[in-house]
């Protein structure tokens, strides 16, 4: 598999690079998006973690076709007609106790379970946490002298047990005086689990709400909430209106010319649509992308438009009219400043961006449907029209984009279109 | 300056105070110079200019005779006929009652005699004000008419345009209206859209624009507009100034919108006014052309005075009202006012109306002098003061009577409800408090520019002084200004608060000074600053006024001077500790300054939009 891998990237390694010499002219600014990320980030199996992970990872379903089932693989088949739930899972591990009285081969049962517990979309349920330690034996494990005190008693169980605890850690389920009266019927008041579940007492605690911008749990399926989920995320500013522009069409329309239309969702505050109506028509603007933006485990892609740091001398200087307050003065007319001693201010050498006028998430990454967006964005920003647009897309960029695998298709084809500048200027006298 | 500021400040005070008396005689400083300076921007430099405020401005006997006789009537009128219940029940003054209002003359308060008017002077117009606050809507409809509707015309009007419209705006025949707010301008005057534009012919200006939040919207046929107009700059280039215009509502194209549904002064008229094409003669312009900035800030802080004595007239009646019912009401077999609490209530709401009154007849007063004199800050400190003492002062009127007092069958939730736009209009008084601090701050920073220049060069000799005189004034240094002593301009009995005011006012002058040593001129964005320069200084002639009224009233024998003294004592020692805390406050690095702490709270939630913690009941797991 990976020596595939290898060829694979060794492809598209001079043609990525070319894809990159040609975008690189003066003024284009791709430090945002490298175009190559390392392999291994996005790498949803390396042979190490499946050697340190306490769960033991599912077999590689095409790595041995004829593997035989995990033992107690058949309680978690779906009864005819049955669905997937919390409801199903119980009856699941109530099966395995009534299946094994004495409870053999429970660790084994438990790792299993734990790895079924996405498909039954209880991950994050604390109840079916508890109910999967409850099926550990009761008082077996317990240390009773103080070798077996010293020395890790049972360290198959406890390891098991603390694999539970680390799961729920890992989705961010705090347990609660359940799970530690079962843990200490199990393993006793000084075993590993027990110290794992104080250590998530305390540390949960602190890093559960650390993310200043939070996630819904669920991510909407739609791609637009989506989309729009991904736009806030990335504009500051809330009074920013978001607009769709445009709706993707179900796939199984019968268009011969374009059988996809791309979804196009934007965003833009009032202060950059200020901008843009202030801005110099003289001076292009660019739209750029793709931007890669993870939420959680799916990655979208934004394009910004953006124009380069007006000059200097273009800048409009700020200045106080001399009759502006009715009430009292804007400015002192004195000819002393704040004293030096008086500042507190750091002294940060800040570097200035140029302007990002609007931002949008479209289905696709090519010329077609950001203009579309353009042309979408002059009906609230009449400026627009009269602007030169200049496409700089990073067509080669295709490497990461597998990983939502819409549109590599429309995007291999355009890919040698797209790397060079188009300059596109939008004649208003037309219209 | 370190945690016990403040009781520094008091020891400091306390040892000045004892010292006073041995160099009372000796220091006072001889005063020739005839020319007042404005009183309030001269505290920013820790003097006193007494002049003007001492001794306590004093009207001849005739003119009070007059007033009395003038005040009699209307007083009258507002007791028997006026209803204000129905008023603000109704949201409309009832016609009967605008022509009795007419027929007193109070539509001419201030226009001259010869155009028609009573041609008081700001003394009296204060008095007759007091008569007619009884009626909110009213007193709003009569300001909104003469103190800024028809004021551009008597302050810069030609003669022409005096003859023309001031009889009949006097005799009530005309109603005046002040257009100046537009939707995107508040105090925002670069933002005004309403725009004049001189016709082909040079003879009209084509206005165009709608103005909102007009008092007297509806009712008047003489507004007030300001505009923009292209006016010729001096080297030759066309720039947009603001244009003041007198235009009739007969000029055509003038519409205005339903009146406004508002909390307070409902009987009041507010609505939009829109001018369409509206052909404004050239004669009707009103001072110059471009001229029209200054005239609304002129006009603005000319009309505020008159709130102090409006104000104190409502405190005055509320404390009739009020303790009629704390001398009746039993509780527990007591007499509400034999309460404690109740009684604070009562010597709080007297307090206020002592200072008002006398905050604001002092400034009636200083602009009655002859000479022009500047005291737009005077005027802002009155109204600032007086609109939110009355606020409080309702409020605890409302809270004497408890429940009842919240119904609607009294009338305490109407003067409640009709106080609130005080603090609002004729600017708020968060705009008021920049502009009185900024005032004083810029008066106080021209003079001492070469000092500061100085100190910043690092002149040695600059420095040293400064240095001593930080050395002096830790330990002790006493302050005397001439207030106090054997020919002394305070009477004895008032002596402590007179000290009290001396050393507030020579450490506010060294706490300006070290301000604008450290913010200079940025120190405009300090807003946090500013308002507690505003609030000392808001204090500080609220001590002046009460002082040199006290002071009077014992000297001539006025009856119950004691119980003023009483009052000032009171206020005076209250200001003084709250001043000592503000300027503690004001040091660098104070622990008792919150600024930095205040902003960054505000600067998350607003991040946010909303409020952060998370609720109580909230829990991990």
């Amino acid at each position: 598999m990976s020596c595939v891998r290898a060829v694979l990237l060794a492809q598209c390694l001079p043609r990525s690079r070319a894809g990159v010499q040609n975008a690189v002219l003066p003024g284009a600014l791709f430090s945002q998006v490298p175009p190559f990320l390392p392999r291994g980030l996005h790498c949803s199996s390396s042979p190490l973690s499946s050697v340190k992970a306490p769960v033991p990872r599912p077999p590689e379903p095409g790595k041995k076709p004829g593997e035989v089932r995990a033992p107690h693989e058949e309680l978690f088949q779906p009864a005819p007609g049955g669905a997937r739930d919390k409801a199903s899972f119980a009856l699941a591990v109530q099966n395995f106790g009534r299946h094994s009285v004495r409870k053999r081969g429970h660790v084994d049962f438990i790792y299993l379970a734990l790895r079924k517990m996405p498909e039954f979309g209880v991950e994050r349920d604390l109840a079916a946490y508890n109910l999967l330690l409850d099926v550990f034996p009761k008082e077996v494990f317990r240390p009773r002298s103080a070798f077996q005190r010293i020395f890790t008693h049972y360290p198959r169980q406890q390891e098991c047990g603390v694999a539970v605890l680390e799961q729920m850690e890992r989705h961010g389920v705090m347990p609660n005086k359940e799970t530690e009266f079962l843990l200490l019927q199990i393993f006793g008041r000084g075993s590993h689990p027990m110290l794992k579940y104080v250590r998530m007492r305390l540390w949960l605690t602190r890093f559960q709400n650390i993310n200043p911008f939070p996630l819904p749990h669920e991510l909407p399926q739609d791609v637009v909430e989506l989309a729009t989920l991904g736009l806030r995320r990335v504009e500051p500013d809330l009074s920013a209106r978001v607009t769709v522009y445009q709706k993707s069409l179900p796939a199984d329309t019968t268009d011969p010319v374009d059988p996809i239309q791309p979804h196009i969702v934007g965003i833009q505050s009032p202060d950059q649509q200020d901008a843009l109506a202030r801005h110099n028509p003289a001076r292009p603007l660019f739209v750029e992308g793709p931007f890669s933006l993870w939420l959680r485990n799916k990655c979208v892609y934004y394009h910004i438009l953006r124009a380069d740091l007006p000059p200097p001398e273009e800048k409009d200087v700020e200045e106080i009219p001399e009759e502006w307050n009715l009430y009292y003065p804007m400015k002192l007319d004195l000819d002393y400043a704040r004293s030096s001693w008086d500042d507190y201010e750091f002294d940060i050498d800040e570097v200035e961006e140029g302007p990002v006028f609007a931002i949008c998430i479209a289905g696709a990454h090519d010329q077609e449907t950001l203009a579309k967006w353009i042309q979408g964005l002059q009906e609230a920003n009449p400026a627009l029209a009269r602007i030169p647009v200049v496409f700089r897309l990073a067509g080669s960029s295709g490497e990461l984009r597998t990983a939502s695998g819409l549109e590599d298709s429309r995007q291999t084809r355009r890919e040698g279109q797209v790397d060079h500048e188009h300059l596109q200027r939008q004649q208003q006298s037309q219209s | 300056m370190n945690g016990y500021g403040l009781f520094l400040r008091r020891a400091a005070a306390a040892r000045a105070c004892r010292a006073l008396v041995a160099f009372t005689a000796s220091r006072r400083p001889l005063r020739t110079s005839p020319q007042s300076r404005a009183f309030a921007k001269e505290l920013c430099l820790g003097k006193i200019e007494k002049n003007g405020v001492f001794p306590f401005p004093e009207v001849s006997q005739e003119e009070l005779n007059e007033i009395n006789q003038l005040v009699k009537p209307v007083e009258k009128f507002f007791m028997e006929e006026v209803d204000s219940r129905k008023i603000d029940q109704e949201g409309k003054i009832p016609n009967d009652t605008l022509e009795k209002l007419r027929s007193l003359g109070l539509f001419g308060m201030q226009i001259p005699e010869e155009y028609g008017g009573l041609g008081l002077s700001h003394t009296m117009y204060a008095r007759l004000g007091e008569a007619i606050s009884l009626d909110g809507s009213i007193t709003v409809t009569l300001a909104a008419h003469q103190a800024i509707g028809l004021k551009g015309i008597i302050l810069v009007g030609t003669e022409e345009q005096k003859t023309r419209y001031l009889p009949r705006l006097a005799s009530g025949e005309h109603i005046a209206a002040f257009c100046l707010t537009e939707p995107n301008s508040g105090s925002d005057a670069a933002s005004i859209q309403t725009r004049a534009v001189l016709s082909e012919d040079k003879k009209h200006y084509i206005l165009n624009g709608s103005k909102i939040w007009i008092s007297n919207g509806g009712l008047a046929s003489v507004f007030t507009v300001f505009a923009r107009t292209k006016v010729a700059d001096a080297n030759g280039s066309a720039k947009d100034k603001i244009t003041a215009f007198i235009v009739e509502r007969d000029f055509g194209g003038v519409t205005n919108g339903k009146p406004e549904d508002k909390l307070g002064i409902r009987g009041s008229n507010t609505c939009e006014v829109h001018f369409e094409d509206t052909k404004v003669p050239v004669e009707n312009v009103l001072g110059e052309v471009g001229g029209g900035f200054k005239l609304a800030m002129n006009i603005l802080n000319s009309g505020r005075f008159s709130m102090g004595s409006l104000s104190a007239a409502m405190i005055k009646k509320l404390i009739e009202m009020t303790a009629e019912y704390a001398c009746t009401r039993k509780q527990f077999n007591r007499k509400l006012s034999e309460f404690g609490l109740i009684q604070e209530k009562f010597a709080l709401m007297a307090q206020k109306a002592y200072v008002m009154e006398s905050m604001a007849y002092l400034t009636a007063g200083m602009l009655d002098q002859p000479g022009l004199l500047d005291c737009s800050v005077e005027a802002a400190i009155v109204k600032v003061f007086s609109s939110e003492g009355v606020w409080q002062c309702v409020s605890e009127a409302l809270q004497i009577l408890g429940g009842s007092g919240y119904m609607k069958d009294q009338p305490y939730e109407r003067m409640l409800r009709d106080a609130r736009i005080l603090l609002i209009f004729e600017g708020t008084n968060e705009i008021l408090r920049l502009f009185i601090a900024l005032a004083g701050l810029q008066h106080a920073g021209r003079i001492l520019t070469t000092r500061m220049n100085e100190l910043k060069r690092g002149s040695v000799r600059v420095i040293m002084e400064t240095v001593g005189q930080r050395l002096r004034d830790s330990l002790g240094q006493t302050v005397d200004m001439g207030l106090t002593g054997q020919l002394g301009l305070v009477h004895p009995s008032l002596e402590d608060s007179a000290t009290k005011l001396e050393q507030n006012v020579y450490y506010f002058g060294r706490t300006v000074e070290a301000l604008l040593s450290r913010f200079g001129k940025s120190i405009v964005d300090e807003q946090l600053v500013l308002k507690r320069v505003a609030n000392i200084l808001i204090n500080m002639y609220g001590m002046v006024a009460v002082l040199s009224r006290a002071s009077r009233s014992v000297r001539i024998g006025l009856r119950d001077h004691d119980h003023e003294v009483l009052l000032a004592n009171m206020f005076c020692v209250e200001a003084y500790f709250q001043n000592l805390f503000s300027l503690s406050q004001l040091d660098k690095d104070a622990p008792e300054n919150l600024d930095h702490q205040t902003k960054k709270i505000a600067q998350q939630i607003l991040e946010k939009r909303a409020y952060i913690c998370a609720h109580p009941l909230d829990r991990m797991s």
